[in-house]
């Protein structure tokens, strides 16, 4: 190895020329790259037919898109830079990267932009790694659009499907003291379960389900989004680590200290989020782990061998756990129906193996009349949008976002 | 003082309990802690597996087509591989070795070994690698794979990975080439492993970790070999499994439908390997922690040799009894018996009395197609393919080898009959 380890920087480049460009002597060129020499040459250096044909990506829906406008890279290359979106307010910041709004140049339409700073030391952050490639597996009307991943030397910026607001946001703006209509809830929750039917489906947890990160725009459509803590799992599931979930939202096995959680984490975060729907409030806003677990058995009941068998082997499970009776949850919810509170009761099943499956989930009788609530939730949004656009056009809807 | 002797000394005068004792027991003994570590973990897998039970009833199906799916669309292409110019197949047994001693340094989980060959193989089927380059792409590889896979505390660091290459290569090296991985790969990281599908296949059988470790060490083994390179792992898994359990002497058990359809070819060519296993994974897997199962295979093999270079001058009426669960159309066939093992056809896994047409797989051998759910797909001795490429052992393990492993694994038909 005579080379020095400089030789990497500048020889890269030409020693990691493209295979298949070297062995398919015609290129197809890329129906809408325009006839741009720059990239033309780079997309004969990195964009191999194979590249192409799996990695098809919805093209953005914008109706009003010039023919001649390119779309978001589908090569995840480097046709794409930074400088093809324009980058307007910031919309909120999370533990490793910030989120822009972005707007596309060439077509005009809203973007979200999820710039990730790289460590300079490490390289790619796991984070990142794994909301990429679980976010590529996972094309769902329910589950926030990921349109490409552009790199540049310092900074990793992932291009979304743009969203108003997050729950939270809207919870806060929209419903009185943070409550929500009847039919906005059931139909939240039928998008929110068939999201998570579909990560489960594909072997995805998404392990950090909270009002945060669901994602509504102004179709009333809500989206899962903020990958970063998702992770694939087996069968049967690996252990894992416990640290998963905003406290919150953390179901009860895991709080106890069980490493073998699996779809059902998810669940318990799902019925976590329909209370707090109903209320405005996080149903269990506990401050610690103990905390935590004290609020859920106060209105749960506290589980014991006879309820929950086996539950004393679990590492966190103190013998000294104030005994509490299970309370209605129909009590603090007076809103609630009672076939609504059949199904959160479901959800909310201390025992992970007890807790309902977000597919059947989605088949509960609470769901039947979904149809009719929905036409007329699309009236009464119609309504809705029209006087806001009266009122203020889109300036006063900017809310922080920090769930892509 | 025979009686303050541990149990396990007991069945030996001999102090050296390494040199050992699986003639005579077939399950190596542990020692007390290796066992609570055993029982902890075996109850884990029943909590775990208590715990899945839902979500595995409803989401098998959908789960297992969506890996068949993935595992479909990410294999490495061996002839892109192939016309690679500076690099070449003899190489990769010393990078797999590297990255396999790396990856157990690391402790990290078994599907991240399969993950980061997976990542290595589909780079090199994309792009042009020079020689000097080889390693650092095996290890942007595994530093990708232990981020997808691994708890952050266990992901390798760069300085470590940058003193384990003998400071070949600089620090912003290996991130310049991670994502290089990455973009040329599109992103594409969850690939199915190997482990994976094992565990799927495996699920509805009491645990058993000397089968699993017997796959798992057998589909390590296969990562060596260019004909294994292209193969889902989906395939191997299942033929791993099977073929461990013949090694094993366990039945075949009908569980799944997915997990007892594998294909036969696949377990011919991976018994074809187990003869010089790399010595990395064969130490690695000497540890009790992995049941011994390389020494037991090891064991295996050589009592196989053994039979077969006794069989040979046998008298006919011993292969005649041999031949007694096969039907009469096969038995018919039976005096073409080959006087030299070495004159069988490439060295399949064929009994003397096996006759050299499909007739075969009509008779059957009874009780190895009783776990097979009828498909063909189960005798362990078709016959041979066309051609099979052994370019991949050139300089890493000679040729000579062959003739070895012909004699060995010639007779295993009639260890798998023979429970």
């Amino acid at each position: 190895m005579d080379d020095s380890p400089r030789g990497l920087k500048t020889r890269l480049p030409t020693g990691t020329r493209d295979m298949d460009s070297s062995l398919r002597t015609t290129k197809i060129p890329h129906p809408q790259h325009p006839a741009s020499s720059y990239l033309d040459i780079v997309s004969t250096l990195v964009s191999p037919k194979s590249f192409l044909l799996k990695h098809q990506r919805p093209k953005p829906q914008l109706s009003k898109a010039p023919a001649s406008s390119r779309d978001p890279s589908p090569t995840m290359d480097k046709a794409q830079q930074p400088s093809s979106f324009q980058q307007l307010e910031k919309l909120g910041e999370g533990t490793y990267a910030t989120v822009f709004k972005g707007r596309n140049r060439q077509t005009g339409e809203l973007v979200a932009l999820k710039e990730i700073h790289l460590d300079s030391e490490e390289g790619t952050p796991s984070t990142a790694i794994r909301e990429i490639s679980l976010m590529k597996e996972l094309k769902h009307e329910s589950i926030v659009s990921l349109y490409d991943v552009i790199h540049t030397e310092n900074k990793l910026m992932l291009v979304f499907e743009y969203m108003d607001k997050d729950l939270k946001k809207y919870m806060d703006t929209r419903g009185e003291r943070g409550q929500l209509d009847q039919a906005t809830i059931k139909s939240f929750m039928h998008q929110l379960l068939k999201g998570i039917a579909f990560c489960h489906e594909n072997r995805v947890l998404h392990r950090d389900l909270k009002p945060q990160n669901l994602l509504i725009n102004k179709k009333g459509q809500l989206k899962l989004g903020d990958f970063g803590l998702a992770r694939a799992f087996g069968i049967p599931v690996n252990t894992f680590s416990n640290e998963v979930v905003t406290l919150w939202y953390r179901a009860p096995d895991v709080l106890l200290g069980s490493r073998t959680y699996n779809t059902s984490i998810d669940i318990w975060s799902a019925g976590c989020i329909m209370a707090e729907l109903y209320t405005g409030r996080p149903l269990f806003p506990g401050t610690t782990n103990e905390d935590q677990l004290q609020k859920i058995f106060r209105l749960m009941g506290t589980p014991s061998e006879r309820s929950w068998p086996g539950i004393s082997q679990l590492p966190e499970y103190k013998l000294n756990f104030h005994v509490y009776a299970t309370q209605d949850l129909g009590l603090i919810l007076p809103q609630i129906d009672p076939l609504g509170l059949d199904l959160l009761n479901r959800m909310l099943q201390l025992r992970p193996e007890m807790r309902i499956s977000a597919h059947d989930a989605l088949q509960h009788p609470w769901f039947h009349d979904l149809p009719q609530l929905q036409a007329q939730l699309q009236q009464q949004q119609q309504q809705q949008q029209q006087q806001q656009q009266q009122l203020s056009g889109y300036g006063g809807m900017v809310a922080t976002q920090q769930a892509y | 003082m025979a009686y303050q002797k541990r149990p396990m000394s007991s069945y030996q005068p001999c102090d050296t309990f390494f040199v050992e004792s699986y003639e005579d027991f077939p399950a190596p003994r542990m020692d007390p802690k290796e066992h609570a570590k055993l029982i902890a973990r075996e109850r884990q897998y029943a909590i775990a597996d208590e715990l899945s039970k839902v979500a595995s009833d409803e989401l098998r199906d959908d789960i297992l087509s969506h890996m068949l799916d993935m595992d479909a669309s990410t294999l490495p292409d061996v002839e892109s591989i192939d016309i690679q110019t500076e690099i070449q197949w003899f190489m990769r047994p010393y990078l797999l070795d590297f990255l396999i001693e790396a990856h157990t340094a690391f402790q990290l989980l078994p599907s991240t070994l399969f993950l980061t060959i997976n990542l290595l193989d589909r780079y090199c089927s994309k792009r042009v690698v020079y020689k000097r380059h080889y390693q650092l792409v095996g290890c942007a590889a595994l530093l990708i794979a232990a981020k997808y896979g691994d708890k952050k505390d266990r992901v390798p660091t760069i300085k470590e990975l940058k003193s384990m290459c003998c400071s070949l290569y600089d620090d912003d090296m290996f991130i310049q080439m991670e994502w290089h991985v990455l973009q040329t790969l599109g992103w594409t990281i969850g690939h199915p492993t190997v482990d994976s599908f094992l565990q799927v296949a495996v699920m509805d059988t009491p645990y058993d970790p000397e089968v699993e470790h017997m796959a798992l060490y057998i589909s390590e083994i296969s990562l060596f070999h260019r004909e294994f390179v292209s193969k889902p792992s989906s395939d191997l898994a299942r033929a791993s499994l099977a073929l461990a359990r013949c090694i094993l002497n366990r039945p075949q058990p009908r569980h799944t439908e997915w997990a007892s359809q594998y294909d036969s070819m696949t377990l011919v060519g991976l018994s074809q390997q187990l003869h010089q296993p790399s010595q990395v994974l064969f130490r690695k897997y000497s540890s009790v922690h992995y049941s011994r199962v390389s020494k037991i295979l090891e064991q295996f093999l050589a009592r196989q040799a053994s039979i077969a270079s006794y069989t040979p001058p046998s008298p006919p009426s011993d292969v005649n009894t041999e031949s007694k669960p096969y039907e009469g159309e096969v038995g018919l066939a039976t005096p073409q018996k080959a006087p030299h093992p070495s004159n069988m056809p490439h060295g399949y896994i064929t009994p003397p009395i096996t006759p050299e047409n499909d007739a075969f797989v009509n008779g059957g051998n009874a009780s190895f197609v009783k776990g097979v759910a009828g498909t063909s797909a189960c005798s362990p001795s078709p016959t041979p393919p066309p051609s099979v490429p052994y370019v991949d052992s050139q300089a890493y393990s000679q040729n000579a080898s062959f003739s070895q492993g012909q004699q060995f694994l010639q007779p295993q038909m009639s260890f798998s009959t023979g429970y």
